[in-house]
């Protein structure tokens, strides 16, 4: 086994033990003491999370096993690591003032963190269905501690119980549908299963079994009927963990769901008309359950589950292109929610929960976190030219390609309802004056920077999606090309 | 096809694209800096536009300065732009209408920045979706031009602005909902991995059924945003919600593209759906110019009142597009320019009068002609030439596109000539009430309308002018696209010709 290959889980494995070791030194004296405790782990954090990110880019073109084949590493797996690397790195940025988690804590807030972001990696390498199994309950248990963590008692741990009794049970039924699979199949690793499920795939056991194996990641994805954790656990959680969650946590759901449906799925008419079920329901119900809401985290998390929806659509046409745009809507999701969720920390600076109406004014009161809004709001409805629209129209094509024309039609109709919430907050943005005067906003120069780079990135993959388009169908390729 | 010497279509986006960037880098209270700049960059795709029509080679005909990139090579995207026939009278259309649009708000003072900014991202979609050859820059470019309006009427509009504007872009966007299935089930049916119209636009590449299934998605989705009984009712609150600049976009150029969508993608590419779907293409306008003549009669403000007169002459293009003939075509491009220009210039008056008295509503006003006689010309000008007077452009519109319907369906035909006669009854009743008649004391002292102002409507009403005298200047562009393609047409299905169709 090639060390280098293992070389980011490695690598976040160390930096979670740097951020434990650091809980038993909090006492210490420090080689830092300009800097405030919360500061300098924030600067560590960041510097390690920007680090894991160089690693995970060096690491693309890696390929190989771990552990007696129980993970596999292709560019699959190392894209989406590179992702969700990102996806931690943009999430460190704005933890620089988590005011609603005690500064005692916070070395276990970076210290879950990495492990989450290591569990995640070991997902989306995951070949084995106990490897899937025990990195979906890392990344799991760590985020209902994470969400657990908020300093308001009532909020944090109602959540993280709901967060943590669902997800108990989506695990618990995930197990029972691997032992099905494994019962029908002989197969543990995927690549076994793979050759094995074609024969049998029409036997209702192996249908039942896939599905309920599936469970555990459509809990991840909040998919419907498995998303009623999502709205209460994004209210209760700290908005920094909540970030975390909408980003980095789908897209390892996604790439896992990936490569399930991909080794498996293939020829079976009952999977697709499951999975048909519940994307249509999950696009309607999210967007139609998000116009009501009025915190603006519910109605991201309700968004969230209408996304996922969409991306189902992707991945239920069972062909390379549907594959890629998966793939391509998982990385738009990254940018375009963690966008949306910077502007929801910037203005909440003392971590308490946004309502839409504290949106108002925002437009004489940042002029930049408005534009970065308005940009992520209309990419998360869909329109063009932003990344958001390119992701979809990917998914689109495959799916018309296969023949499933009125979802596409059902999925445009959703969008259509989407954007009705997606304005009432640009309209508070922009149009509405706030009830009392409030202050403008003081924006320090990185934050600037990256709400300037996040809008600019959605725009520009928008309009020039060339190189992300690419990147996406070769590494849908490696999926397909490994089976 | 005829590649361009320059680019210049893209030149006029790119104008666009700079202008808005330049607005943006200016600060906030360099006003009268701002509005410099938009007039320039604005005056340049204007003179782009017209030099584009002047150069046109109309012996040659087909489609002109083409330019192409290659942009997504897997999906068959490319960035490619072109100008025919039909296009470039739209093209030329929204130059005019942006530039004076322009010069139009050169008064407003509430967020001058932002209002300009959001202006030509708006006119950027526009253009853009008429040069456009690919038809995935088409609904792009639909999208891009969509949402802009959002904000341009929920900030700076005035009788139910929220209402309006969301109203307006949840109905536009439905439409956009139809359109871009449509869109990818053309690409995933011609089996050619390719978006561009040339490609599509081969005869025989789709079978009938295709055609009649994606006609009727293309049909109602660019319907919607044609204005299209019964799919409508977002024309005349959006028009009335807008501020007046944009309100000329909105009614002259705006709901052009939805009648340019059908006749680009839907007729173009599906000609036996058209075929098959003419009839009640005929059947909705028809109803669409009586029923805008009737409730406009009915209005109180004077923007409801253009509003709906807008719905009735968007009628007219529908019915010049259902006829089957070359003539219709004729009309239906026509119409959609004169349409454009008169509906910017009425838009544009009522603009000036809002802008002294802050009141649209009929009742309030009266008199006006004797109180600021030049800006009532303008709004009279436009009115007349709403009513089909000759002289005017609009008379050769519907001239043409009524003579074309009186061959195909002779009852439509009988409807919608008596539909003219109610048009004119609503106008001359909008000028008798609030141009004549007793005047409303508390207006009789205001100010005529300066030189400056008067220009954008001074414009607009010249080119009414001439194109009522000289309206072989567009017909004779329009003719180099739709001869062609109905000759074309006409080779491969014979029955086409006839009446009684199916």
């Amino acid at each position: 086994m090639n060390w280098i290959t293992a070389g980011p889980e490695i690598f976040y494995f160390a930096a979670s033990l740097w951020f434990l070791l650091a809980t038993f030194f909090r006492e210490a004296p420090t080689l830092t003491p300009a800097l405030s405790g919360g500061r300098r782990e924030h600067l560590t954090g960041l510097f390690l999370a920007s680090l894991g990110v160089l690693v995970c880019l060096v690491s693309v073109g890696q390929e190989g096993f771990l552990f007696i084949r129980a993970f596999r590493v292709d560019l699959f797996s190392q894209v989406f690591k590179t992702l969700i690397a990102l996806g931690l790195f943009l999430i460190v940025c704005i933890c620089g003032d988590i005011t609603d988690i005690g500064e005692r804590r916070h070395h276990e807030f970076y210290f879950l963190l990495f492990t989450c972001t290591l569990a995640m990696m070991l997902l989306v390498s995951a070949d084995h269905l106990l490897s899937i199994y025990i990195s979906l309950e890392l990344s799991s248990y760590s985020l209902y501690i994470l969400v657990a963590l908020r300093q308001n008692q009532s909020f944090g741990l109602e959540a993280g119980i709901k967060y943590f009794l669902v997800g108990s049970f989506a695990s618990a039924v995930m197990l029972f549908g691997m032992a099905l699979l494994y019962s029908t199949s002989g197969a543990t690793y995927l690549a076994d299963m793979a050759r094995v499920l074609p024969a049998i795939i029409n036997q209702p056991a192996v249908v039942i079994g896939l599905l309920l194996t599936l469970t555990g990641f459509f809990f991840k994805l909040a998919i419907f009927p498995f998303h009623f954790w999502a709205p209460d656990t994004y209210q209760g959680a700290g908005n920094q963990v909540a970030a975390y969650i909408a980003t980095a946590s789908k897209v390892a759901a996604i790439a896992v769901i990936l490569r399930v449906v991909a080794s498996a799925g293939n020829g079976s008419v009952y999977l697709v008309h499951a999975l048909v079920i519940l994307s249509v329901v999950s696009m309607t119900l999210g967007n139609l359950a998000a116009i009501v809401q009025k915190d603006i985290k519910r109605l991201l998390a309700f968004s969230t589950v209408a996304h996922s929806g969409y991306i189902l659509l992707g991945i239920l046409v069972l062909s390379p292109a549907g594959y890629s745009g998966a793939i391509f809507y998982a990385l738009a999701l990254l940018v375009m929610k963690f966008t949306a969720f910077m502007v929801v920390v910037e203005l909440a600076s003392d971590g308490r929960n946004l309502q839409i109406e504290e949106l108002a004014g925002l437009h004489r009161r940042s002029p930049i976190m408005a534009l970065a809004l308005l940009v992520s709001l209309f990419s998360l409805a869909g329109i063009p030219p932003t990344i958001g629209f390119t992701g979809k129209f990917l998914v689109f094509v495959a799916a018309i390609e296969k023949g499933y024309v009125a979802l596409v039609i059902i999925a445009m109709v959703n969008v259509v309802i989407s954007l009705y919430y997606y304005l009432l907050a640009i309209k508070a943005a922009y149009l509405l004056e706030p009830a009392r005067e409030l202050p403008p906003l003081v924006v320090s120069f990185p934050k600037k920077l990256l709400a300037g780079v996040s809008t600019a990135v959605i725009v520009f993959a928008g309009f020039f999606p060339y190189w992300l388009v690419q990147l996406a169908q070769t590494t849908a390729q490696t999926l397909i090309g490994s089976r | 096809m005829t590649p361009a010497p320059f680019p210049f279509l893209s030149a006029i986006l790119l104008s666009c694209v700079a202008g808005m960037l330049a607005i943006i880098l200016i600060p906030q209270d360099r006003q009268v800096l701002i509005k410099q700049v938009a007039i320039f960059f604005s005056g340049i795709t204007l003179l782009l536009s017209l030099y584009l029509f002047i150069a046109y080679d109309r012996g040659l005909g087909g489609f002109q300065f083409a330019e192409s990139v290659q942009w997504v090579p897997s999906l068959g995207v490319n960035y490619s732009n072109a100008v025919d026939g039909f296009s470039l009278p739209n093209l030329l259309l929204t130059g005019i209408v942006f530039f004076t649009g322009v010069l139009t708000m050169w008064e407003l003072n509430n967020r001058v920045k932002e209002y300009f900014a959001l202006y030509f991202l708006l006119v950027t979609g526009v253009f853009g979706l008429f040069m456009s050859l690919d038809l995935f820059f088409i609904f792009v470019w639909y999208d891009v031009s969509l949402f802009p309006m959002y904000l341009l009427i929920a900030v700076w509009g005035t009788t139910r602005k929220e209402y309006g504007a969301m109203k307006l872009t949840l109905y536009l966007l439905a439409g956009s909902a139809l359109i871009l299935p449509a869109i990818i089930f053309l690409w995933a049916k011609s089996g050619l991995n390719t978006f561009s119209f040339i490609s599509l636009a081969q005869p025989g590449l789709f079978s009938r059924g295709s055609q009649i299934f994606a006609f009727l998605l293309l049909f109602l989705g660019f319907g919607i945003l044609a204005g299209v009984w019964p799919f409508h009712t977002w024309s005349p609150v959006g028009h009335v919600a807008a501020p007046h600049g944009v309100s000329m976009v909105h009614a002259g150029v705006l709901m052009k593209i939805g009648a340019f969508g059908v006749l680009r993608v839907a007729i173009m590419l599906c000609p036996l759906g058209w075929i098959y779907w003419a009839k009640l293409m005929a059947v909705l306008a028809a109803v669409g110019i009586i029923y805008g003549a009737l409730v406009g009669l009915r209005q109180t403000d004077l923007k409801y009142v253009i509003g709906y007169s807008s719905v009735s002459h968007m009628g007219v293009v529908g019915l010049g597009l259902s006829t089957l003939t070359v003539e219709g075509l004729n009309g239906a491009v026509f119409q959609m320019f004169a349409h454009g220009i008169m509906t910017a210039l009425l838009f544009s008056s009522v603009g000036y009068i809002y802008d002294r008295t802050h009141t649209k509503l009929i009742p309030e006003l009266g008199g006006l002609s004797r109180t600021i006689p030049v800006a009532s010309t303008f709004f009279i000008v436009a009115a007349i030439a709403g009513m089909g007077v000759p002289g005017l452009a609009n008379f050769w519109g519907e001239l043409v596109v009524f003579v074309a319907a009186f061959k195909t369906y002779p009852v439509l035909g009988i409807v919608a000539v008596l539909a003219l006669v109610v048009t004119a009854l609503f106008m001359l009743r909008v000028i008798q009430k609030t141009f004549y008649g007793p005047q409303n004391q508390r207006y009789a002292r205001l100010q005529d309308i300066s030189l400056w102002l008067g220009t954008p409507r001074i414009i607009l009403a010249s080119v009414l002018l001439f194109l009522g005298f000289y309206p072989s200047f567009l017909f004779d562009v329009i003719r180099t696209a739709s001869v062609p393609f109905m000759s074309g047409l006409s080779a491969s299905i014979p029955q086409l010709m006839m009446s009684g169709l199916h």
